[in-house]
């Protein structure tokens, strides 16, 4: 039977079938129980994974997501990944980490390489505000549609912001349901986590447990 | 002897409009199911032959709110499902009345984060709240119990369902 661990000695492959020219783009190789990942800088994304897709044949996107660094010792903000895997008897499969810096969290969409990419994309914009250019539809996938904020950003409230609070009321009033506004809570959007006000927010909203 | 033969022949029976009124209400409540997480699982058990909840005449589980006049929320509800299930509670003829069943429905349970509604009751009314994470089958007939005792006290010229 065939084991479906990824053989260690092929894990470099997708690194080595590199040439040189592009192998200087890696800044960073890494492994950790036989999973391999090679990092590289915004303005190099497109060009690994147009190369990745069209001269090694990695053709399947597994997904895309990224990760929010703040506060730590880390190049950039951001680490955008992708999960690359070719379908077939090797089935090989890597990551490729993208730094992306706070200020420019914009990068160019790869939905015309690998279709599944317009979902990740999709969910990677809605959970943490990244700008995929050219990707064709980057509305709100999980949160609602008016949702005001990117939820897995760290420095968004684990509780919310006063989202979860701000629904219109249905009371029944004699004989019908009337809507009643919600009251008016001050939310802690765009004030960081650890202001006074959030914590003073996040006390009046603990319950007893 | 069943009642069959008292009211036979010339038989009747004094009762009031409200009593007769209730008693049908009582004995014949239509569930709207509201299932979106694992409370919904012992829900349908609660619905199947083990529970049988036909037994206290139940069992007409409508998936239209217009046909419903008892609302089962059981599980998670997310801020995107609020707008729907105020929705749905709002299509539902009146009289009407509301289970918040376990933990999460009633309060958020475990999942204190931005994106779970702590309580529906915040935003909706709810009659009789069912305390389980998730509640097993017994606990759901006993509420349903409960709303029985709650219909039983309505009065069709006042109170809450009155018009």
């Amino acid at each position: 039977m065939e084991s479906t661990v990824v053989d260690m000695a092929a894990n470099d492959a997708a690194y080595d079938a590199l040439a040189p020219d592009l192998q200087s783009l890696v800044i960073d190789q890494t492994e950790h129980q036989g999973q391999v990942a090679l990092t590289c800088k915004a303005e190099h994304q497109r060009q690994l994974l147009e190369h990745f897709r069209n001269e090694q044949g990695y053709d399947y996107l597994v997904d895309v997501t990224a990760m929010d660094h703040l506060g730590m010792d880390r190049p950039e903000r951001f680490e955008v990944v992708y999960v690359l895997r070719r379908i077939g008897a090797s089935g090989h499969q890597f990551r490729l980490h993208v730094w992306l810096s706070e200020d420019q969290a914009e990068l160019p969409s790869v939905f015309d390489l690998w279709d599944s990419a317009r979902w990740g994309e999709r969910e990677t914009h809605d959970m943490f505000g990244i700008v995929f250019q050219g990707n064709p539809d980057l509305r709100r996938l999980l949160m609602p549609e008016d949702y005001p904020a990117f939820p897995l950003l760290k420095d968004y409230p684990l509780k919310g912001a006063g989202e979860r609070r701000q629904f219109t009321r249905v009371v029944p009033r004699g004989d019908q349901m009337v809507e009643e506004e919600p009251e008016d809570y001050p939310t802690s959007i765009g004030r960081g986590m650890h202001t006074p006000e959030y914590e003073e927010e996040v006390r009046r909203d603990s319950k007893p447990r | 002897m069943g009642l069959e033969s008292l009211i036979s022949g010339e038989g009747f029976l004094t009762t009031t409009v409200n009593s007769i009124v209730n008693w049908g209400r009582k004995n014949a409540l239509w569930p709207m199911p509201f299932g979106t997480a694992c409370c919904a699982i012992e829900m349908m058990a609660t619905f199947s032959g083990r529970y049988d909840i036909s037994r206290f005449g139940a069992e007409v589980v409508r998936f239209s709110p217009r046909q419903a006049d008892l609302l089962i929320v059981s599980g998670r509800i997310s801020l995107k499902m609020m707008p729907v299930l105020q929705k749905i509670y709002r299509q539902m003829p009146e009289p009407k009345w509301v289970i918040s069943m376990g933990a999460c429905a009633s309060c958020g349970g475990v999942f204190d984060t931005y994106t779970l509604i702590q309580g529906v009751d915040q935003f909706m009314p709810v009659d009789v709240y069912v305390p389980g994470c998730p509640p097993r089958p017994e606990s759901l007939l006993d509420a349903l119990f409960e709303i029985q005792k709650l219909v039983g006290q309505e009065r069709l010229d006042s109170g809450k369902h009155g018009s």
